[in-house]
């Protein structure tokens, strides 16, 4: 089995919210979803883009946390809290440089975003992927997302990508192409 | 240099100089602790328990465990600052209130479903009491005598505390104290397996070494030391020799794992209420605003501590505009991102964040 990842292409991103109501219905998300979606520019147009955990490589959240609650799968996907041993310190949610852990104060338990493991992990793509119905969250191989580098070739030797994150992260991501002046070909 | 430093430094004479490391120092102390307690309980070890003798061995072998985990685990950068700060802030007037909430009563776990409470409870109180009778048995601390025929004499630390009716209700719970806490755990243990067999979002996540087995080690451990009294009271003690060996094989190979697994929040657990000091005493301090809503979201000093941890860990998160990722409130972070994804400063924008919840 390939390895598969997230991919985001942010611009594609239409605001159904599909993904939010996915993430619900998840095993372990007890129907509470761990996943955004944002206006860009509210007051001007309708732009939207999804934002989730991008599962760093090294998360702050996890090296923050005093319980050891927050572990990394073998698949390199950051997990939720494990709820014998989050002591509520809320250290994950400051550290986060993105600001996705969610905090539930009446069960003293963070919760965030574990790429829905019990799918991925065999291979099955995450809740919020399955779902969008405009592309934007995508699981691909790795050589499906460089053929996707090559195509968004921005002729300054980067992928737009590497410039907007804080480090290596699990999630790819690219850049919204029309933002960038870039015409993108569907 | 460093070494150079060290030469010139007027040796320190301190008890810890004496110890090759950590480990060692707290293996002797608990090891000698244990020791002299038992000294006192027995009364200059004249009553000692030989039958027990392996659950003592067992629990040595289980500090050597504990120990090992819990140190590694106490030097990490965020664990050292919460252990430090929560210790200073232990003697609050809500500290006792905290406790019974997160140590006893399992409050949040209440907010979690009824059924998680009703076998956490179970299953918590049941090995709390059995180890508040185990332990005291096993080192000595507490055990009987008889000098009236009919009147035990409860003996607790070589100190005489009570003499109760051999047959009366004291006594009674005595004696079965380890039946009643065998049937609490058994009939949690079976609250949880029904619930992780049953419970699809439990079916999704759980693993056999780390869910099941200290249920299975759990529920062994009960069901041999119901057996012990089964075949004393109906067997006239058939076969009582070996399930007392197997029954003491079953605890202390859950005593060595307990570090390891999933009971490893038994011990770890009152760091909770070193967290809830924690952000309630500096969030009376100060708070910290967000650097662009300026909404207060956490208090100065965690916020400061973050930071601290995040740079000992080699991780910068300084930003140009001339904060740090760790002082914006939740949703502004959010909404930096996205306006370093698309160029546009969504978090200038003064709309407050809506419709994230999937609520339609």
């Amino acid at each position: 089995m390939t390895k598969k990842r997230l991919y985001l292409e942010l611009e594609n991103c239409i605001g159904c919210r599909s993904c939010l109501a996915a993430c619900t219905q998840c095993g372990g998300h007890e129907e509470r979803n761990r996943n955004y979606v944002y206006d860009v520019n509210p007051l001007v147009n309708r732009q939207t883009m999804p934002l989730m955990c991008l599962h760093c490589v090294n998360p702050a959240c996890a090296r923050s946390c005093p319980a050891q609650a927050i572990q990394i799968h073998e698949t390199g996907a950051v997990l939720s809290a494990l709820v014998e041993k989050c002591i509520g310190c809320q250290n994950c949610t400051i550290a986060c440089p993105y600001g996705i852990p969610k905090f539930d104060t009446e069960q003293n338990l963070m919760y965030k975003c574990d790429l829905c493991i019990d799918r991925t992990k065999d291979g099955i793509p995450p809740m919020c992927a399955s779902v969008c119905p405009s592309n934007t969250l995508q699981w691909l191989t790795d050589e499906e997302i460089e053929n996707k580098k090559q195509q968004f070739n921005l002729d300054n030797g980067k992928w737009v990508t590497s410039m907007a994150l804080e480090g290596e992260t699990n999630v790819k991501v690219n850049l919204p192409g029309i933002l960038q002046g870039v015409t993108k070909l569907f | 240099m460093q070494a150079k430093a060290a030469v010139n430094e007027k040796p320190v004479h301190s008890i810890n100089n004496a110890f090759a490391s950590k480990f060692a120092k707290s293996m002797f102390l608990s090891v000698c602790g244990l020791f002299i307690l038992s000294f006192i309980g027995t009364r200059m070890f004249t009553h000692v328990d030989l039958n027990l003798y392996g659950y003592m061995v067992g629990t040595i072998v289980f500090l050597g465990g504990f120990f090992y985990r819990f140190i590694a685990w106490g030097e990490r950068p965020p664990t050292k600052i919460m252990i430090k700060k929560g210790i200073k802030l232990l003697f609050r007037k809500s500290t006792p209130q905290t406790t019974v909430e997160h140590l006893a009563t399992y409050r949040f776990i209440w907010n979690r479903g009824i059924y998680r409470w009703t076998q956490h409870l179970l299953i918590g109180w049941g090995c709390i009491l059995a180890c508040c009778v185990t332990f005291p048995l096993v080192f000595g601390w507490m055990y009987f005598t008889m000098d009236d025929n009919g009147m035990y004499n409860i003996i607790l630390f070589g100190l005489q505390i009570m003499t109760v009716p051999a047959n009366g209700i004291i006594a009674n719970l005595s004696y079965n104290a380890l039946n009643i806490t065998a049937v609490m755990v058994i009939a949690g243990v079976c609250m949880v397996l029904y619930r992780r067999f049953k419970n699809m979002q439990a079916r999704a996540e759980q693993k056999f070494m780390y869910d099941f087995l200290p249920l299975i080690m759990l529920l062994l451990v009960s069901i041999t030391g119901l057996a012990l009294t089964f075949l004393n009271m109906f067997m006239d003690g058939e076969g009582q020799p070996a399930m007392s060996l197997i029954h003491q094989w079953t605890v202390i190979i859950t005593l060595i794992y307990l570090p390891f697994g999933k009971l490893a929040h038994i011990p770890f657990r009152p760091m909770s209420v070193f967290a809830k000091n924690y952000r309630e005493h500096y969030g009376e301090q100060s708070m910290k605003k967000c650097k662009v809503c300026e909404t207060e979201f956490v208090s100065t000093e965690q916020s400061n501590d973050v930071v601290d941890v995040l740079h000992v860990n080699d991780i910068q998160f300084e930003m140009e505009e001339g904060f740090h990722l760790a002082e914006l409130c939740l949703p502004c972070r959010r909404k930096y991102r996205i306006a370093q994804f698309s160029g546009f400063p969504t978090h200038e924008v003064k709309v407050k964040e809506a419709n994230q919840n999937a609520k339609g």
